[in-house]
């Protein structure tokens, strides 16, 4: 029925490279769906246990961040999705087509859906969504970053929508796609941000009933939901009556709950629970590393020491950290060595560049001047220490990467780097960076598309926003590379945006800018009674719809 | 007072005049090594505790690791050496310091009338109707994490708890009948103050302040696992307690050793405490 | 005195960095731009002098309005009158639990002999001991992962309130038992017990009749302070047993900045502590004759 091809579907595997095809192959196997159990039976309520993060508004338009994204992946339809093979699928929008200039996009949409409280969904809809997005007194974050090259939406018909754009924007889909754009029902929209973020309306395969601050939010199946993404398995209303979504912020406890059969899904699961898991063989993984940046720690090349290239390769070269990746995620996180996820066609990666070389950091930190070293072992240069602070949000690193941070902290001593680390909550995390008091950071961002590195590495990230929020953390300021990012985010061709993307990575990893971890861990431990399960490959998050329950 | 004491033959009193006991004897010990971890860490730890060594780790306690190891192969038992000095420090200044501060609102409400009674009551009230921990937290985001902060931010959570608690012992001693009868005959107060009312007054809070080296570690465990304690890589008993936390179904020897020190000092120092308050009281 | 913790707690407040404003657009980190963010200053009197905001917060308070949370965009009012019954439920169980306890604890370790008073004395130095996350961690494996008596994380009903009671009930009745026992042998030795005994009571009896009734002064007036550590204790056991309540909106508003939410869990938490110290006045008064005395003269 979805009969249009997406235009971004002829991507050329051999072009990629091998590397990305290997990147790819292992996205298809990590995002397999748990093995299904016979034939799909309806009924049955699943509870959902998450660790994040309780969202202060359930309308992902406000704010934008990752837990929101979870609960609307139920709730709401994107107008695109993203298929494992990283090409762009139809869902509420059949097709689309982009003009000469790039400036313009039309899209196609169904003419069969209604929203779950009736009002009817159309290009109107689209309209009023987008503008909803732009409005800055609904304080959207992630999705208004978006649509920045979005210039106006209308409605050319009752099923077709334009969208005029001031420059051209080769990451508009994946922009699309991603669940903070999710379409809500106007008249939804229209009740007010009160009362939207308490119960925004969709499209989606499940409808929020209730929600119990501090406690829960109940879904219960939209059992006239006609329009699931292109990949899913199966038409129709979804198989589960209900979602029970439960807010367990301790990691033991919510692993605790899962093995009691208290609930059936839980994330955020840890390394150690997940290596118990396996061993006890009755619980399913679902691995879905998110799309966009890797894990990685950023050096501050904005001042010194590590203004000086010489200073971030000895860094660099000084930890030891593979060993600590495999102690310490029981062999669930593998090592990157990309600024870009693995789940990311585009990503490229040079593990030459990292290898472990003590005797190379001492000689480069000889030769920046860095010689002398005081009675802790520490280097000393014109009587001040070699320290660099290292901020860490509790929030937002689980205890085996803040047991890796200590780890880098014991190795980069052999060198005679002092590395500080302080553990702060997100508020005074964010006044750090803020304050621009660090060396080092290390900040997760999910994106949808290699267009994630222009939010990262293009110089105009350093300049704060008025809220004190910057995302170029290394402060990396090239003109070549800010040329290639733009250049990049403006290119129709697929094999020529992939190349300059490349290029771009080049730069950044061989500058020394940033030390990547792993891509940005995202496991899910299921229960032996649900099946059918898999991650949406937009930004990784798990879908219910197709799954069921068995007894 | 005790003359009637003395003469009651009952296990109480068998009990006061007893030399020093088997459990004393092992408190005494624990607390040297406490203070020999404290003053020579290196004499009595058998290894560096922050060389870590990520393929040894998790072990299980062993000859060469008589603790096990950690997440990062650290040697839990040099770690839990190491991280005496830190922990006795916030234990004992933080409950110096609620000690102290409780001490002077007590004996101001215990003492200064009924106007000051009433005003330094209200204060304390104002005090205690904040949480602990709400207090805590104010203090650490105010001044930021670290070992000072949260002892300071335990210490003057403690604070009115203890005023609390001196000033209830003052008014009971304050209407007995010994002091009534000091009083009527004719002594100053100073002197029922100093001779009389203070002692008796103090026995019992050295028995809480005891207890509250135990509670001031708890404390500071708390926020630790809150994630403002101490900072990495040093080795506090709090700190380690909740980073094993996150281990203990796979390896229990993270938090049992830790908690185990923590326990133990409290019961050392309330052993110790409670002799030493017996002992000055029959001198 | 609520005008006292109001007063403090909007002060305290101020002190911590952050721009409040930032806590209405999603919290740290929003990529607001200078507009809204001065277009929510405006909206939430941000941009008003401190000493205007503060009458303006006592003025609404006065009236009962606890104003409206940053992050959650609701009522105050209506926000924590939600949260409010499960955390009193839960520190009122687990206060009754520990007074259980303690008074069993401290008449065991007294009336046992030498062995007992020992082995009394290690269950309650080591209980007042444990750390409420520690505790916790420990019963969840034992008794819901192991065993499978009680679910590990709240369900609303009883079973899933016995972990999280017991939780915070243990090291609570250590402290509370040591306070008592130490008076318990004091109040033995003294001349009232002493002629009781001479009356012919038995020593089960006297306990029950006579010495408990002063030993628990001191715990009494410590049942006060043994209310704001619960609070403080349910903001780990809540957010371990995922239970909601005051202590886990408290700890989310403090991570949020959510200053009005804050406010409003001291101020309640301060109404309900003097409902409480009402009570132990009533009850020392109760207990100690001396104190009933005192009043009289």
């Amino acid at each position: 029925m979805h009969s249009a091809l997406p235009p971004r579907s002829r991507r050329g595997l051999a072009a990629v490279g091998a590397l990305a095809a290997a990147a790819l192959v292992l996205t298809g196997c990590q995002a397999t769906p748990t093995p299904p159990s016979d034939t799909p039976t309806s009924g049955g309520t699943l509870t959902y246990a998450s660790g994040d993060a309780e969202p202060t508004c359930l309308d992902p338009h406000v704010g934008g961040n990752y837990p929101q994204a979870l609960l609307a992946t139920q709730v709401f339809d994107s107008l695109v999705s993203r298929n494992a093979d990283g090409e762009i699928i139809p869902w509420l929008a059949t097709a689309w087509e982009v003009a000469e200039d790039g400036l313009s996009w039309e899209f196609t949409l169904r003419d069969d859906v209604t929203f779950t409280d009736g009002t009817p969904f159309n290009a109107e809809a689209v309209v009023v969504n987008m503008n909803h997005l732009q409005d800055p007194a609904t304080e959207s974050s992630t999705g208004y970053l978006a649509l920045g090259k979005v210039s106006a939406v209308e409605a050319v018909s009752e099923t077709v929508a334009r969208f005029e754009l001031t420059q051209p924007d080769s990451a508009l889909l994946e922009s699309l796609a991603q669940p903070w754009l999710g379409i809500e029902s106007p008249a939804g929209i229209a009740r007010g941000m009160e009362e939207n973020c308490e119960s925004p309306i969709g499209t989606g395969p499940f409808v929020i009933d209730e929600w119990v601050k501090q406690d829960h939010v109940s879904l219960v199946r939209n059992d006239d939901y006609v329009s699931p993404p292109a990949d899913a398995s199966h038409e129709g209303a979804a198989y589960l009556d209900g979602i029970d979504w439960r807010f367990i912020p301790d990691s033991a406890s919510r692993y605790a709950a899962l093995q009691s059969g208290q609930v059936d899904v839980i994330d955020n699961a840890q390394p150690d629970t997940l290596a118990a898991a396996e061993e006890a063989g009755t619980l399913t993984e679902l691995d879905a590393p998110r799309p966009g940046a890797s894990n990685r720690i950023e050096l501050n090349s904005g001042k010194a020491p590590f203004d000086d290239v010489r200073v971030r390769e000895a860094f660099v070269r000084a930890v030891d950290i593979n060993d600590g990746i495999d102690s310490l995620f029981f062999g669930s996180a593998t090592r990157s060595y990309s600024p870009l996820s693995s789940v990311e066609v585009a990503a490229y990666s040079d593990d030459s560049l990292f290898d472990v070389d003590l005797d190379r950091a001492n000689e480069l930190l000889d030769e920046a001047g860095w010689s002398e070293r005081d009675a802790d072992g520490y280097r000393v240069k014109d009587g001040e220490r070699l320290t660099l602070d290292f901020p860490v949000s509790t929030n937002q690193s689980i205890p085996a990467e803040q047991s890796l941070f200590e780890q880098i902290q014991a190795t980069a001593k052999d060198a005679g780097f002092e590395v500080s680390i302080s553990l702060l909550d997100l508020s005074g995390w964010y006044t750090a960076l803020g304050a621009n008091e660090y060396d080092i950071v290390s900040a997760p961002y999910t994106k949808l598309g290699p267009d994630v590195l222009r939010i990262l590495f293009h110089s105009s990230g350093i300049t704060p926003a008025p809220s004190g929020y910057f995302a170029n953390h290394a402060q990396v300021s090239i003109p070549t590379l800010d040329e290639l990012l733009t250049r990049a985010s403006e290119v129709t061709d697929e094999t020529e945006r992939d190349e300059l993307y490349a290029d771009a990575q080049r730069l950044i990893l061989e500058g020394y800018y940033v030390l990547p971890l792993y891509d940005q861990q995202n496991h899910f431990l299921i229960g032996p009674a649900v099946s059918g399960t898999r991650a949406l490959p937009t930004v990784s998050t798990p879908t219910f719809y197709d799954a069921w329950l068995t007894d | 007072m005790s003359e009637l004491e003395v003469r009651t033959v009952t296990a109480t009193a068998a009990r006061r005049r007893r030399r020093i006991g088997i459990g004393e004897l092992l408190a005494l010990l624990f607390v040297l090594f406490l203070l020999a971890a404290t003053l020579v860490p290196g004499l009595v730890s058998t290894a560096d505790p922050n060389a870590i060594d990520a393929r040894a780790a998790f072990s299980t306690p062993s000859t060469s690791h008589w603790f096990g190891t950690d997440e990062s192969g650290r040697d839990v038992y040099s770690r839990v050496v190491a991280g005496t000095g830190t922990s006795l420090l916030i234990g004992v200044s933080a409950t110096a310091i609620g000690l102290s501060l409780g001490l002077v609102l007590g004996v101001i409400a215990g003492f200064g009338g009924r106007v000051l009674d009433f005003t330094v009551n209200r204060v304390v009230e104002v005090l205690f109707a904040f949480p602990g921990l709400l207090l805590a937290l104010l203090v650490i985001v105010i001044a930021g994490p670290g070992p000072v902060t949260a002892t300071i931010a335990v210490g003057l959570s403690t604070a009115p708890g203890y005023a609390r608690i001196i000033r209830g012992q003052l008014v009971g001693i304050r209407s007995s009948a010994w002091v009534e009868s000091a009083r009527v005959l004719g002594h100053s107060p100073t002197r029922i103050l100093r001779r009389h009312i203070l002692p008796n007054a103090l026995a019992p809070l050295f028995v809480l302040a005891t207890l509250g080296v135990g509670q001031a570690v708890v404390w500071a465990a708390a926020l630790s696992y809150l994630g403002l304690g101490a900072q990495p890589p040093a080795a506090e008993w709090g700190a380690m307690l909740s980073a094993g936390r996150t281990y203990i179904g796979s390896a229990w020897w993270l938090t049992v050793f830790p908690g185990l020190m923590i326990v133990l000092t409290t019961i050392a120092s309330t052993v110790l405490g409670r002799s030493l308050a017996t002992r000055s009281r029959e001198a | 005195m609520l005008w006292a913790v109001a007063t403090l707690t909007f002060f305290a407040i101020r002190l911590i960095p952050g721009d409040p404003a930032e806590a209405v657009l999603g919290g740290p980190g929003s990529q607001a731009s200078e507009e809204t963010l001065e277009q929510v200053r405006r909206d939430y009197g941000l941009d008003q002098p401190l000493v205007a905001q503060y009458l303006q917060s006592l003025g609404r308070l006065a009236t009962g309005d606890l104003g409206s949370s940053y992050a959650l965009k609701v009522p105050v009012g209506e926000l924590l009158a939600a949260q409010l019954g499960g955390t009193i439920l839960l520190a009122v169980v687990a206060l009754a639990l520990a007074w259980l306890i303690a008074i069993g604890l401290s008449l065991w370790s007294t009336t046992g002999g030498r062995v007992a008073a020992s082995v009394g004395q290690g269950i309650e130095l080591t209980s007042a001991a444990l750390p409420h996350f520690w505790l916790a961690t420990v019963l969840i494996a034992v008794f819901s992962t192991q065993l499978g008596w009680f679910p590990p994380v709240s369900t609303g009903d009883l079973r899933g309130l016995i972990l999280p009671v017991v939780t915070l009930a243990l090291p609570l009745s250590g402290f509370l038992a040591q306070v008592m026992r130490g008076t318990l042998l004091d109040t033995l030795d003294s001349p009232f017990i002493l002629s009781a005994r001479a009356r012919g009571e038995g020593e089960i009896g006297i306990r029950l009749r006579h010495a408990l009734r002063h030993a628990a002064i001191p715990g009494i007036s410590l049942s006060g302070w043994a209310l704001g550590y619960l609070i403080s204790g349910a903001v780990v056991v809540e957010t371990i047993f995922a239970r909601p309540g005051l202590g886990r909106t408290l700890l989310q508003a403090v991570t949020l900045r959510d200053v009005p939410v804050v406010t409003g869990v001291v101020i309640v938490v301060a109404v309900v502590y003097i409902l409480m110290t009402v009570v132990t006045d009533a009850a020392s008064r109760l207990a100690d004759p001396r104190l009933r005395l005192e009043e009289t003269r």
